[in-house]
């Protein structure tokens, strides 16, 4: 088991450095002087070269390529060319935020798509099934935003229910998960859309088999072989497609984030996509794909507890 | 290969595809007539009539400069359609030749390219998409480059497996042996295979194509005002949501009209060309 | 009895306590936060600060020898200065400076009392081109100090109270930039600000905030707010949503009419709506093609609706404009006013709204089927609103605007690099003095101007009619500086905008009044009727309550 798990480690790595390359690449590429933009317009041109010499940014691409590598393997991911604060600090202070928000995402959709897509699996072709077929369909159809923006206007703006904006304090609980719910619920309803779907026809598929044809020609009680087999797939499906899903989860956030005003990584990224800020940019990407590539060993892991004829793959 | 006619029985018979047909078809017809049948100039402004709630005069009502909302939805869903077949077409056009390049070449430079595309598609799609606008800078035609090559992957995945199932096949190796050109092959035996699911992926990624449109003008990095799309549409409502709530939900709506229809479309299209799904 | 001594002094302490803990509660632990329609600060130097945002905050820091009666800016009201007397010839001024100014601390210094000499230094930076970016008004005035607390200014020609007080008032160079701070941070001053204001700069994170606490050693009393917050929320929405959760004492905003009518529906909420207010004007860069020929300039003049643009802005905020003169600064006209001298001088000065002539125009210019203009645009609210309806307006005879869309530093940057062929400018100057020098005053032109500051249009350096001499109002702006009557003057500066009008460089629109939300129980400390910082001073009277 560990040697499998070691196995889908080392896999991620290469994985992770391209991400690296990639973001380190098209981020240069992209217009805009991070110097100039801190000193302001009135600075002169020798404090402006003086500060691109401090950031870093007069070496060759491939120095400041290796530096950003080693100080990785660090643990160190440099600072903001814009505010000259380590990164690490606020990529700790938004993590929490995506973390949750992620994770309430992962366990609605889990909680409501699990059950829902089994039963309309059971109930094919009965109305039941059609009504959650649809609304699984509108579900991921709906653009995350603006799913936001309507949860929003009716639960915060016109019932006053919920706060409107913010990611509220972190340390409170109370405040936490009451920013936390609308955002949650957005991203929660996408998921349980696709959780939803990729049960119902999970089990469809499952319910065709042999053994489980054979399962209920011998008799057993309908239950049990639900129980035993059934559920036992979905799982297996849904854990290794919540590893493919990882990425739609992590977009999904991004928006929700957005449209919310929390301050996660979302927020993050999109900021210092705007800003041009290099290494805070950098920083998140690679913090997303590490997010994104745990994910898929989790869910990789998972699946071979499940089912441990994988184990030896 | 199901021959034409039951291929449209099948279609006909399967609900999903037919409403989605439907609606994709409604959609279209009301994009590309857009301008005759919009009740008002998109871009006219009525400062005069602004923040108007929907009436007999403003079906969807006006937003904060008076302009039309039912005008600027059909406008603005009159792009993001353009968008979406346009990048979808890129990716067409280029998707399934990498795939195929891929997989002929085999060995180092197969790998390299697969790995490649893999990475590509860890990207969350909003992300990458914002990423490539902020190089290319805003407009629409940045906009459909964008999300050609988030979608150019895709394409490229599904060509591959294909290909490599049929190029190591005997009748292949011998037909190259008697000197049938690669491309030949490629038409007459790789071609006819993928085109079902070509079709299908293509249906459903235009559907997040105009999902992915919609987050760009969102987040402000796509098409810029004051043209209509249905995602700047959307974050313009968000300052006025409290009091003038119509002009996001509108234009929301439409997105979602526009993806749905192209998920109902595509998923029946699966459906009835997954010869799998046939048993059901 | 040491230990007696001790015991006392314990005593002592404990007695202290609950008279330093009144004495706080008194003072109020409430930090005032508020949100601007900004991405960031740009220049925190007071000599500097352009926008509204960094305006809003050096007046945090710093203090003139006279400032504005807060609230209402018809009045000077004593500042560093408690006194000043004029000389009979109008040209020597002598200000006795108060007692017990303290600078800020700043890095390992304590801070010290400010005196005339650092009030010299001041001014002779303020008159510097290098250090200061209004020298031009500090031309022929010299500062001398005469003991440590009283300067003496001596103008080269006689200057009414009017025209003169500003230049030293709590306001654009008129701030006092204390002597050591400033002489030690050098460029480090322009974002680490230090003077002698009823707040102290204490942190700026980028594109965040910028973070003051209050001065307890003010000259005129300790601060009830513990400090004030100003944060950058470009975003509407945003900065809306802030003072809905009550995360928000404050916010800007912008000058529309449906913005207004949003908050007026919170529970909680005020709205101040306050003057006089910025004249927005279109200035046409006569320096690029198209708008060298003049037929295309008046085109675009007559295609407009200044009753539209008000409309959009909303007419309880906003009012047409026909003159550079902003009302009710002299040389100010009104639109019946302009259309009787137009009769007289048979030329037309109104520019009254007629898409025909603008497309006859445009076709007898060599653009019969239109053009486009492609120029740098600031996203903020209060050009956006209004450049949004122009651009629809225009469209309606064929005109395209096309905008480039930048954050507001940009959008300052290009504008004075000579970049834009079209800029909406929305301002407010003390006088008609300062408005015409800024503006079309030919040192003043962007880039290739002499002391270059924001002759957009390029006034004074071109031909702008055609009639082959160069279109200049110098000798006018010279003239009405000079002249002591006021009748006299104001005729000469309504001469002045008559010429401009008449040679279409330059269109002014509308006047429109700032608008702020605030939280009920947040209040300025007086009635806010003008002000002159395009946001309303903060000062030790601010506070919020229970």
């Amino acid at each position: 088991m560990i040697a499998f798990a070691l196995r889908r480690i080392l896999i991620g790595i290469p994985t992770l450095l391209i991400v690296l390359t990639v973001s380190f690449v098209l981020i240069r590429i992209a217009p805009g002087d991070p110097a100039q933009v801190r000193l302001g317009d009135y600075a002169s041109k020798a404090s402006v070269e003086a500060l691109r010499r401090q950031m870093g940014l007069d070496k060759p691409m491939v120095i400041q390529y290796l530096e950003a590598l080693t100080g990785l393997l660090r643990g160190d991911f440099g600072r903001s060319m814009l505010s000259a604060r380590p990164i690490a600090g606020d990529l700790m202070r938004a993590l929490p935020y995506t973390l949750e928000l992620t994770l309430s995402g992962i366990f609605f959709g889990a909680i409501f798509g699990i059950p829902m897509g089994i039963y309309s699996a059971l109930k094919r072709n009965t109305a039941f099934d059609s009504i959650v077929r649809t609304l699984s369909l509108g579900g991921l159809s709906i653009p995350g935003f603006y799913l936001g923006i309507l949860l929003m206007l009716v639960f915060s703006i016109k019932l006053n229910l919920f706060p409107v904006v913010g990611g509220g304090d972190i340390s409170n609980l109370k405040s936490n998960l009451y920013h936390l719910v609308l955002p949650g619920l957005t991203l929660g309803l996408v998921m349980t859309a696709y959780v939803t779907r990729m049960t119902r026809s999970s089990v469809l598929n499952t319910l065709n088999e042999d053994y489980v044809r054979t399962a209920r020609a011998k008799g057993l009680a309908e239950r049990k072989v639900i129980y035993k087999h059934l559920f036992r797939n979905a799982l297996l499906v849904v854990t290794s497609l919540i590893g493919v899903y990882a990425i739609v989860l992590t977009g999904g956030s991004v928006m929700v984030e957005i449209v919310f005003s929390r301050p996660g990584l979302g927020r993050m990224m999109i900021g210092a996509l705007m800003q041009r800020d290099y290494t805070t940019l950098q920083a998140v990407m690679t913090t997303f794909a590490a997010f994104v590539v745990s994910i898929n060993i989790l869910t990789d892991l998972a699946y071979a507890v499940i089912d441990p004829r994988v184990r030896n793959k | 290969m199901q021959s034409g006619r039951k291929l449209t029985t099948v279609f006909l018979r399967n609900r999903t595809s037919v409403i989605g047909a439907s609606i994709s078809a409604l959609l279209f017809i009301l994009a590309i007539s857009a301008p005759w049948i919009s009740p008002y100039d998109p871009l006219k402004q009525n400062v005069y009539h602004r923040l108007i709630g929907p009436e007999a005069s403003h079906l969807f009502g006006t937003d904060e400069f008076g302009r039309d909302v039912l005008s600027r939805v059909l406008k603005g869903g009159q792009i993001s359609l353009f968008v979406g077949i346009v990048s979808i077409l890129l990716g067409i056009l280029i998707g399934p030749g990498l795939g195929m390049i891929a997989a002929y070449a085999g060995g180092k430079i197969e790998a390299a390219i697969m790995r490649f595309l893999d990475v590509m598609m860890s990207f969350p799609d909003e992300v990458f998409g914002v990423m490539v606008m902020i190089v290319l800078g805003p407009g629409m035609q940045n906009v459909i480059i964008a999300i050609a090559v988030l979608m150019i992957p895709r394409f490229a995945r599904m060509s591959h497996a294909p290909t490599l199932a049929i190029k190591d096949l005997d009748y292949i190796a011998s037909a190259r042996s008697l000197g049938v050109s690669s491309l030949r092959i490629i038409c007459r035996h790789i071609l006819p295979n993928i085109f079902g699911e070509t079709l299908v992926i293509s249906t459903l990624w235009l559907a997040t194509a105009i999902r992915l449109e919609a987050s760009l003008s969102f987040l402000g990095v796509g098409v810029q005002p004051p043209t209509p799309t249905l995602g700047n549409m959307v974050r313009a409502g968000v300052d006025f949501l409290a009091t003038a709530p119509w002009v996001s939900l509108f234009s929301g709506l439409g997105i979602l009209l526009a993806v749905l229809a192209f998920n109902l479309l595509g998923d029946g299209l699966r459906d009835i060309t997954d010869p799998k799904l046939y048993a059901r | 009895m040491k230990r007696l001594k001790g015991v006392l002094a314990i005593i002592f302490a404990v007695g202290l306590l609950p008279l330093l803990v009144t004495s706080m509660a008194f003072a109020g632990e409430k930090v005032l936060r508020i949100g601007y329609d900004a991405a960031d600060l740009v220049d925190l130097h007071p000599h500097f600060a352009q926008t509204t945002q960094d305006r809003a905050a050096v007046q945090l820091f710093f203090s003139g020898l006279v400032r504005y009666k807060p609230g209402d800016i018809s009045q000077f009201v004593p500042d560093v200065a408690q006194s000043w007397t004029t000389s009979k010839d109008g040209r020597t001024w002598t200000f006795q400076l108060r007692k017990g100014v303290m600078v800020h601390p700043w890095g390992n210094n304590p801070g010290y009392e400010l005196t005339s000499e650092d009030v010299v230094y001041s001014y002779q930076s303020a008159a510097n081109p290098a250090k200061s970016s209004r020298a031009a008004e500090y031309v022929g005035i010299t500062f001398k100090a005469n003991g440590p607390y009283t300067v003496v200014a001596t103008l080269d020609e006689p200057t009414s109270p009017q025209l003169f007080l500003p230049k030293v008032a709590a306001y654009s160079a008129g701030f006092i930039i204390p002597k050591k701070p400033a002489e030690e941070l050098g460029e480090g001053f322009r974002k680490n600000p230090v003077g002698t204001g009823p707040f102290i700069f204490k942190q700026y994170l980028p594109k965040e905030k910028l973070v003051a606490v209050r001065n307890a050693k003010f000259y005129r009393g300790v601060p009830k707010l513990a400090g004030v917050e100003l944060l950058y929320m470009p975003d509407l929405s945003s900065r809306n949503f802030g003072l809905m959760n009550k995360e928000l004492d404050a916010i800007e905003g912008p000058p529309s009419q449906p913005w207004v009518d949003e908050m007026h529906k919170l529970a909680g909420v005020s709205v101040d709506i306050f003057g006089p207010g910025e004249q927005g004007t279109l200035h046409f860069n006569m320096s690029m093609s198209p708008l060298k020929d003049i037929r295309v300039r008046r085109a675009i003049m007559y295609a407009l609706s200044r009753d539209e643009v008000v409309q959009t802005i909303g007419p309880a905020i906003g009012t047409p404009a026909y003159t550079e003169a902003q009302q009710p600064q002299g040389g100010w006209m009104t639109a019946a006013e302009l259309k009787q001298r137009g009769q007289k001088d048979k030329k037309d000065y109104l520019y009254e709204t007629n898409r025909t002539k603008a497309k006859a125009l445009l076709k007898e210019a060599g653009y019969p089927n239109g053009l486009t203009l492609e120029f740098f645009q600031t996203e903020r609210g209060e050009y956006m609103i209004p450049m949004q309806n122009i651009q629809a307006q225009l469209r309606e005879v064929g005109i395209t605007l096309k905008f480039i869309m930048v954050d507001h530093t940009t959008w300052h940057q290009k504008i004075r690099a000579n970049e834009c062929s079209l800029v909406l400018y929305n301002s407010i100057r003390p006088n008609t003095d300062v408005r015409l020098t800024h503006y079309d005053y030919s040192e003043s032109i962007v880039v290739t101007g002499k002391a270059p500051i924001t002759n957009f249009s390029h006034v004074g350096a071109v031909d702008a009619d055609g009639s082959g001499k160069i279109s200049s109002i110098d000798d006018l702006i010279e003239a009405a500086r000079r002249e002591l009557d006021p009748k006299r003057q104001d005729e000469i500066w309504k001469q002045a905008s008559l010429k401009l009008l008449d040679w279409a460089s330059s269109y002014p629109m509308f006047v429109k009044k700032w608008t702020f939300a605030r939280q009920n129980n947040m209040s300025w400390g007086y009635p806010l009727t003008t002000v002159i910082l395009n946001s309303p001073v903060i000062d030790e009277l601010a506070s919020i309550t229970d």
